[in-house]
């Protein structure tokens, strides 16, 4: 990591996911109207459809609210109120979008489906790991990624 | 250090799961069964369906029952089984020597009937909740049930092992709740919805789906027809919330209970429940023949119009998927009887929510004769089932009445014996308050039986009565609230009775004690009570 980098404070990061976790179901709720995917009987024939539509929706939402903010700045909505940044850990700069997409995405749509899916706890554990030395949680890990003081 | 700990964690894990793993062995552990025999007798079987005979008595003649009103004061709690469930919702098969019926959370069991000891039990099925009724493959007798959720299975008696499951989807969210019935090469399996409970839902639009009977081919499990009784479910949008959820109909008119079959008439006979949104059908609330060939519908008598209702309007009546003036929620959740008087004349008896009882034409629908008792309502009225005494041609109405409001009108709760023929009173047992709880209430929720010159009955604050037929003399009331040492070693103890209720056999007295919804006591106790000199012999 770049030293001239300074870790986002825990507070920071915590308040930034709390904000996060209060404005993307606010915009789920919208795409699950818009979409319908959670308003019909075949939404409901298995516990599997039901967390694949759920999961689905979070997505989506996950994506409308945060996408362009995270292509342009590296930020959710959360990140950028608290002016703290996710950048790729080595190099300092903007962590690519793919990662972001496709790793670092789907650990926040999964906390909501703590109550459908067991094993969906991961996406605590993985919030609860900021808490350690390195601030780094578990999707950091896996997308090489830390998140930082925003710089001006 | 670190590996120090790291052996220590692994220790404490192994010693942990082997203390799990012995406490759930002993747990469903058979003390003293160590002799039991595996395999269950199946010559001789004490009912063909969840009604006893296909016609839905629940009546119990000198033939299959020792038990009478000379000797029911005599009778002895045998034997108890502790259930893993407080809602236990299985009705059981009784054959010469075995009990079979479905332990909820656990699997299908069969019990010596003698003394509770399991000869098998098939762990694969969790959600059984109907009757266990028996049926014929190729001279094996195989026995045949529902999953609330999941589908109808059908079992080999003798092994226990499943032979076919079939869900054949009729709408996406089927509720298997009522009992099947098996006949001849035909299994016949009632339909509802688990749309009641996602009207719940405000972002879901409610609903789509129809209640029905359906036919299965025994060998096979194979669908051979569905008879809606809702046409074209859920093809008219009807409004709109929230901008985007469409709110659909006609909907619900599910069917609860058991079919009963007229093997004279080749009918098949049923209740339907409420619509669950508008525009209400004349399919709901009603009482249907249908040939039990085809499924063809050959008649439909309704008897409350407008009945639209759904669990949305249980949170608030301005829920948005609650329907505009809502109700009253009168559903046929009991099936209807076929009975011949001693002038050889067949009449159908129906009871319904409503605390209506109607005597029926069973070629034409006719309604013959009607009386009321109580006031009725969403928990009130005939809930799970009535009884008719052929000898005595006599029907027994339990009236449950549970309060789900204020009302003006005073309860009812009770026993009624009245005359098949013409419906007219002839005697009644009414019960006192003992609190104002729903868990003490003391009115007939759970379907009664009969037998020779008595009726059992148990109520919701947990006694299980028995009464004389001719006169309404109670003869033996005994409370199953208490803890009961179980013969499978899992703590036992009685609840409210409700749903299926009790069942003779033998000279045994049979009961799942314990059902925790609508605010009533759990309970998991199968009770099994004998006539002492029965037990003697």
């Amino acid at each position: 990591m770049i030293h001239s980098m300074v870790l986002a404070s825990r507070f920071k990061r915590f308040v930034a996911t709390i904000i996060d976790l209060i404005l993307t179901p606010l915009v789920g709720v919208i795409v699950m109207l818009v979409t319908g995917l959670l308003e019909s009987a075949e939404a409901y024939t298995t516990m599997t459809t039901i967390a694949v539509r759920a999961l689905s929706i979070a997505v989506i939402a996950y994506i409308v609210l945060h996408g362009w903010l995270l292509h342009t700045r590296g930020q959710t909505v959360g990140k950028a109120i608290m002016k703290i940044a996710i950048v790729d850990n080595i190099t300092g700069e903007k962590a690519p979008l793919w990662k972001l997409l496709l790793i670092r995405m789907w650990f926040l749509p999964l906390i909501f489906l703590v109550a459908l899916i067991p094993w969906s706890i991961i996406p605590i554990i993985d919030q609860a790991m900021i808490f350690t030395a390195s601030r780094r949680s578990l999707h950091d890990w896996l997308c090489g990624t830390s998140v930082i003081n925003q710089v001006r | 250090m670190i590996y120090r700990h790291r052996y220590f964690y692994n220790s404490l894990r192994a010693i942990t799961s082997l203390i799990t793993l012995v406490i759930s062995v002993t747990a469903n552990a058979n003390v003293g069964c160590e002799n039991t025999a595996s395999e269950p007798g199946t010559q001789h079987r004490y009912s063909d369906a969840w009604g006893t005979t296909f016609n839905g008595e629940r009546y119990q003649s000198s033939a299959n029952t020792t038990i009478n009103a000379e000797n029911a004061s005599n009778l002895k709690l045998q034997w108890s089984y502790g259930l893993s469930t407080q809602a236990p919702r299985s009705y059981p098969l009784v054959t010469e020597d075995t009990i079979f019926i479905g332990d909820g959370g656990y699997g299908l069991v069969a019990l010596d009937k003698n003394t509770g000891c399991t000869r098998w039990a098939n762990t694969d099925i969790k959600d059984i909740e109907s009757a266990v009724v028996a049926g014929e493959i190729d001279g094996n007798t195989v026995l045949i049930f529902t999953g609330r959720r999941s589908g109808v299975y059908a079992v080999d008696a003798k092994s226990g092992k499943q032979i076919w499951f079939s869900d054949p989807k009729v709408h996406p969210v089927p509720f298997y709740s009522g009992s099947p019935m098996a006949y001849k090469d035909k299994v016949y399996v009632p339909i509802s919805s688990f749309e009641i409970a996602l009207s719940a839902n405000p972002f879901y639009g409610c609903c789509t789906t129809t209640g029905g009977i359906m036919a299965l081919d025994i060998k096979t499990g194979e669908k051979l027809w569905f008879t809606p009784t809702v046409e074209n479910a859920g093809s008219i949008v009807t409004g709109r919330h929230f901008l985007f959820v469409e709110e659909r109909g006609p909907s619900g008119a599910p069917v609860w209970s058991a079919p009963t079959l007229d093997t004279k008439r080749n009918l098949l006979y049923f209740g339907s429940g409420e619509n669950y949104t508008k525009p209400a059908t004349q399919t709901s609330d009603a009482i249907f023949a249908i040939d039990a060939e085809t499924g063809k519908v050959v008649w439909v008598k309704q008897y409350t119009a407008g009945d639209a209702f759904n669990m949305a309007c249980t949170i608030s009546a301005d829920h948005p998927n609650c329907p505009t003036d809502s109700g009253p929620d009168l559903d046929f959740g009991a099936p209807p009887v076929l009975t011949t008087l001693k002038n050889g004349m067949d009449i159908i008896v129906a009871g319904q929510k409503s605390g209506a009882v109607f005597g029926i034409n069973p070629a034409t629908g006719d309604t013959i004769w009607s009386t009321l008792f109580g006031r009725g309502g969403m928990l009130g009225g005939v809930h799970w089932g009535i009884a008719v005494d052929p000898e005595l041609e006599q029907a027994y109405i339990p009236i449950s009445d549970l309060p789900t409001g204020e009302s003006d009108i005073a309860p009812g709760h009770g026993l009624y014996a009245i005359s098949s023929a013409d419906g007219s009173t002839q005697w009644s047992a009414t019960l006192q308050e003992n609190c104002k709880e729903r868990s003490c209430w003391p009115g007939f929720s759970a379907a009664i039986t009969s037998g020779p010159n008595i009726v059992v009955a148990g109520t919701i604050d947990g006694h299980l009565k028995i009464y004389r037929g001719t006169d309404g003399e109670l003869l033996w009331s005994h409370n199953t609230v208490v803890d009961v040492e179980s013969v499978n070693q899992i703590p036992a103890k009685g609840g409210t009775l409700d749903a299926h209720g009790p069942m003779l056999a033998g000279n045994q007295l049979i009961v799942s004690s314990g059902y925790d919804s609508f605010g009533q006591w759990g309970g998991n106790a199968l009770l099994v009570f004998s006539v002492e000199e029965e037990q003697e012999q």
